[in-house]
């Protein structure tokens, strides 16, 4: 009896590490994640160039798809439109299974912030930046309470507490530096390399 | 079950699953939206 628990066992434990190790695999090189899974570069889609946009056409897209430069892989994420500018978040950052899950955010956080978002399927170049203070955390706050969940006082209080804590992460995704000044895209890297030094 | 039995059992199942995943669209997504589920419920 004890080895056919430990079989059938075996097998449920077969079943999720192939299910896992197939959809990861599956999406790796897909342009475009899946919705859990991530997946390879962003590369169809007008790329966008010139001012932004009005954001607040965003209010009615759900989710977009976000692009990591290093290491190259995009994944699905909430989108906010908050003070003319966009933000996304990136939730369950204290738990172990959240750590696992997005591991892209500690990534930008760290430096590889370089990004490409894919909006109603056109590419926007940005830069992740995180916004951890500061009075625009209300407005995000509000923003994703009210986009994503009951959007009452209690849920605003709960987003911003959850904020505040760490528990959710929020980005914003800001111009890239070389958009904002074109200059900066034309620099000696080598230069630019020895003033850090 | 005897072991060979038992991982040739494994291994059949192994190569239909991965291959139903890949080549039904539905079926993967489903499996995808229970898993989401689960990290939404547990992930915290």
């Amino acid at each position: 009896m004890l080895r056919f628990i430990v079989q059938v066992i075996g097998i449920v434990v077969l079943v999720g590490a192939v299910t896992i190790t197939t959809l990861k695999i599956d999406y790796m090189d897909a342009d475009g994640p899946s919705i859990l899974f991530p997946g390879g570069e962003l590369v169809t889609g007008e790329l966008h160039s010139g001012p932004d946009p009005d954001w607040t056409f965003t209010d009615d897209i759900p989710v977009i798809e976000l692009q990591l430069d290093g290491p190259m892989s995009s994944r699905r994420i909430f989108i906010m439109e908050s003070g003319g500018k966009i933000y996304v978040p990136s939730g369950y950052m204290q738990s172990f299974l959240g750590r696992l899950w997005k591991d892209w955010a500690f990534q930008a956080a760290e430096g590889d912030d370089m990004a490409v978002a894919r909006i109603n399927g056109i590419r926007y170049e940005r830069q992740l930046i995180r916004i951890s203070e500061g009075e625009v955390i209300n407005g995000i706050a509000q923003k994703l309470a009210k986009k994503y969940s009951a959007g009452t006082p209690e849920a605003v209080a709960g987003t911003i507490k959850s904020i505040n804590n760490g528990d959710t992460w929020i980005f914003e995704l800001a111009p890239r530096p070389s958009i904002l000044d074109p200059r900066l895209s034309t620099l000696d890297p080598q230069e630019g390399a020895s003033d850090e030094n | 079950m005897k072991t060979k039995n038992y991982l040739i059992l494994c291994a059949v199942i192994t190569v239909i699953w991965s291959a139903t995943l890949i080549l039904v669209p539905a079926v993967s997504d489903t499996v995808e939206q229970i898993m989401i589920g689960f990290l939404s419920t547990y992930a915290r």
